[in-house]
């Protein structure tokens, strides 16, 4: 019989019995999950958001079994198919505040259409994409993300095809909120986080995060610090980036920062009109 | 109640209503894009949601996500829809989610003949998904039974926590006749039990009936749907004590209750001596076919099914002492094998008849002669 | 000792390693550290150094907050923890 106790300050809205995480060392998931976290606590502690209310959907991968820590109403579902059924669960149940979390293979690949179709709509939720570039639960195979010539396992001449953008993709259709931090700012996380949640609509946090065990192995950055602060050296801050700017480039470096905030109606908002 | 004349797709549409329909999600699909534009039409005027989706792997994910969020859903396809959803039949299982499938079968494989008949979809809807579960299914043979089958198959969803699926032939969708409408006071419907708001530390836990709770979404429960194998907490366990107790109570809680699920419909049985089998619309042109053969001096009889899946052997191989027993069906010759498998000790011979449109008393006839 | 303070505060939690200035405690939960590294790289006053002696249960070495005179609470080694292994509190000032 295992004593649980509430040590850490977040301890009281993880499933502590769970812990640690399955992560590897130096894998910048669990960062991105405290940052969440914190920031649902902020809104809490504002009454803006009641913790009963909140869903966390995921699809499947390891960004995916985030769904695991948080003590909330959860839904591990099909490999990118998070999105529509945290559509269909929103739809059903307007108080529902839905989180989907997934990788870049999830939401982006295999998801890509739902993405597409529930950031036109400015559907009613917050999407997570922890990007990795890689299929790293599966042991290593290409992304839509991975930057061309990168060797994996799929891949082992050199990844032959360019990579997508999701934020120029998401921006360009009817999102709210579209923006872009990294593990190496969990600040940045919390505070887009933050804002996403007092916002209504189709908010889209991309989360570019270190993955030393797979995708580290594929770039020559096996060494979890080494990978994090490579990583934190290609990241800068902009304060309303442009579009143009959301160009992930190794070389070049990684823009963070809100390259959409707007004020659209919602899916909800509209569909609340219909047949009254 | 009220009487109307209505297609069997907009007897769909209006049973699902009675049932207490609140979230239809579906993707236009011929034969059933029906059902999709008359619900899309009434049911927001009821309070409830219907939303085009951009496809039907968003539409069977969406409605397990209202499901969970407490809203009675169901979506309606036809052969190629219900093909793409084969992975969200699986998340409802293992969810255990209550959801409503409608199949109008066209003819196949693949495009095949969008606006024409035919059963060959009635093995794909039991076994469409990977893994190991059972799911209802029920097969229609007129409008008013459209109607009917449907508030049951509603019923079955949410007493059992599973997906049911309603095949229903292009025949019958198209076709008017007189329907009978309940009053929701007038006909049974069954809701989903749920948990008092609060912690469920046990959510996939044992209860009598084999069948939890459902926590849904909303209510403080916080409970993680959970779609790897799970234990009874919903963690995920790959132990083959969690595996094993998971599969055999994802099957024994529906074959528990077999006598509420399993129908069929037997005439002129008692003294026949040849069995015809049919079920869906192609039972119609062998009811026909019974009374002509009767005529002929044959002394035949009739055994439909209502239900496609499971199926209550003994109730089948009591219904009937006939010797000899013929399947009819408008497909390569599919419920056949598991008749051949019931009647054992029979002679159990395929009529599988081919036709894009409702098979006429004549071909039928020289089908099953060919066994006489 | 390092670590002069440590408690057990319960047989299943494991070690918790604390250690506070006059302005700012910092813990350590022992058995959650993976020893990744990036929590001592990124404090910019260098309190924590990675334990010698110390492994956890799963044979990481989680970090010590040996400098602790140097902590100004600016919490980035929380921040950055992935883990939920490291938090650092406000001590009352007596």
């Amino acid at each position: 019989m295992a004593v649980t106790t509430h040590i850490h300050p977040l301890d009281k809205y993880l499933r502590v019995e769970r812990l640690p995480t399955i992560y590897c060392p130096g894998c910048g998931i669990g960062i991105a999950i405290g940052a969440i976290v914190r920031a649902l606590d902020r809104r809490i502690g504002e009454g803006v958001v009641d913790l009963d209310k909140v869903i966390w959907v995921t699809g499947i991968g390891c960004s995916a079994r985030t769904v695991f820590y948080p003590k909330v109403d959860g839904a591990h579902v099909l490999h990118g198919r998070a999105i529509p059924f945290a559509l269909g669960a929103v739809l059903a149940n307007p108080e529902l505040m839905a989180i989907v979390v997934g990788g870049d293979g999830d939401i982006a690949g295999i998801g890509g259409n739902h993405l597409i179709h529930a950031a036109r709509r400015n559907a009613d939720m917050i999407v997570v994409m922890i990007t990795n570039f890689v299929y790293a639960m599966t042991g290593g195979q290409v992304a839509p993300t991975t930057p061309k010539g990168v060797r994996t396992t799929t891949t082992p001449y050199g990844n032959p095809e360019y990579p997508m953008n999701t934020i120029k993709l998401v921006a360009s259709l009817n999102a709210n909120y579209v923006a872009r931090a990294s593990v190496t700012t969990p600040h940045y996380i919390e505070q887009f986080f933050y804002k996403a949640l007092g916002m209504k609509g189709f908010r889209f946090i991309e989360v570019v995060s270190t993955c030393p065990e797979i995708y580290g192995r594929h770039i020559g950055l096996r060494d979890p610090l080494e990978m994090f602060l490579e990583l934190k050296k290609r990241v800068k801050y902009k304060p309303k980036p442009a579009i143009e700017e959301a160009e992930i480039d190794w070389e070049k470096g990684i823009i963070v920062g809100e390259f959409i905030e707007r004020n659209n109606p919602s899916l909800l908002d509209i569909i609340r009109g219909v047949g009254k | 109640m009220k009487r109307i004349f209505a297609s069997g797709n907009m007897a769909v549409a209006e049973g699902a209503i009675t049932a207490g329909l609140k979230f239809f999600a579906g993707y236009p699909i011929t034969p059933s894009s029906e059902i999709f534009e008359y619900l899309a039409e009434k049911l927001p005027k009821l309070g409830g949601i219907v939303l085009q989706m951009e496809d039907e792997i968003a539409s069977i994910n969406a409605i397990i996500g209202a499901s969970w969020a407490g809203a009675k859903s169901m979506t309606a396809t036809s052969g190629p829809g219900l093909s793409l959803m084969a992975e969200g039949i699986g998340l409802a299982v293992m969810l255990e989610t209550p959801i409503v499938v409608v199949n109008v079968m066209r003819a196949g494989p693949s495009t095949g003949v969008p606006t024409k008949t035919s059963q060959s979809d009635v093995l794909q809807a039991r076994w469409l998904s990977h893994g190991d579960y059972i799911i209802p299914c029920y097969a229609p043979w007129n409008v008013q039974e459209a109607y009917d089958l449907t508030i049951k198959a509603f019923n079955t969803a949410e007493i059992l926590r599973t997906p049911v699926m309603v095949l229903m032939d292009q025949v019958i969708a198209h076709m008017w006749e007189p329907l009978t409408i309940y009053e929701p006071g007038e006909v049974e419907i069954a809701s989903r039990k749920t948990p008092p708001p609060g912690l469920v530390p046990y959510p996939y836990g044992p209860s009598d009936d084999l069948v939890p709770p459902m926590p849904v979404f909303g209510r403080g429960h916080k409970v993680i749907a959970e779609s790897l194998t799970h234990d009874e907490r919903g963690y995920y366990a790959p132990r083959n004590e969690d595996y094993r107790a998971l599969i055999k109570r994802l099957i024994l809680k529906v074959l528990k209750r077999l006598d509420y699920i399993y129908e069929h419909e037997t005439r002129l049985c008692e003294d026949a001596e040849v069995l015809l089998v049919s079920y869906g619309s192609t039972a119609r042109t062998v009811n026909v076919v019974t009374r002509e053969l009767r005529r002929q001096g044959v002394n035949a009889g009739f055994l439909r099914l209502k239900t496609l899946w499971p199926l209550d052997e003994e109730k089948i191989r009591r219904s009937c002492s006939a010797k000899k027993v013929i399947v009819v069906e408008n497909n390569a010759g599919k419920v056949f094998m598991d008749i051949d498998r019931v009647f054992k000790d029979r002679e159990v011979y395929p009529a599988p008849v081919l036709s894009l449109e409702l098979p006429t008393p004549k071909e039928v006839l020289e089908a099953v002669k060919a066994w006489l | 000792m390092p670590y002069s303070d440590a408690e057990i505060l319960a047989p299943s939690s494991g070690l918790l390693i604390q250690r506070s200035n006059n302005k700012f405690r910092v813990n350590v939960i022992v058995d959650r550290c993976k020893e990744c590294g990036i929590c001592i790289a990124l404090c910019p006053t260098r309190v924590l150094v990675k334990s010698n002696t110390l492994f956890n249960r799963y044979g990481f070495r989680p970090p010590e907050p040996l400098y602790i005179e140097k902590c100004i609470g600016c919490r980035l080694c929380e921040y950055s923890c992935p883990d939920f292994a490291l938090f650092v509190e406000k001590v009352s000032s007596g």
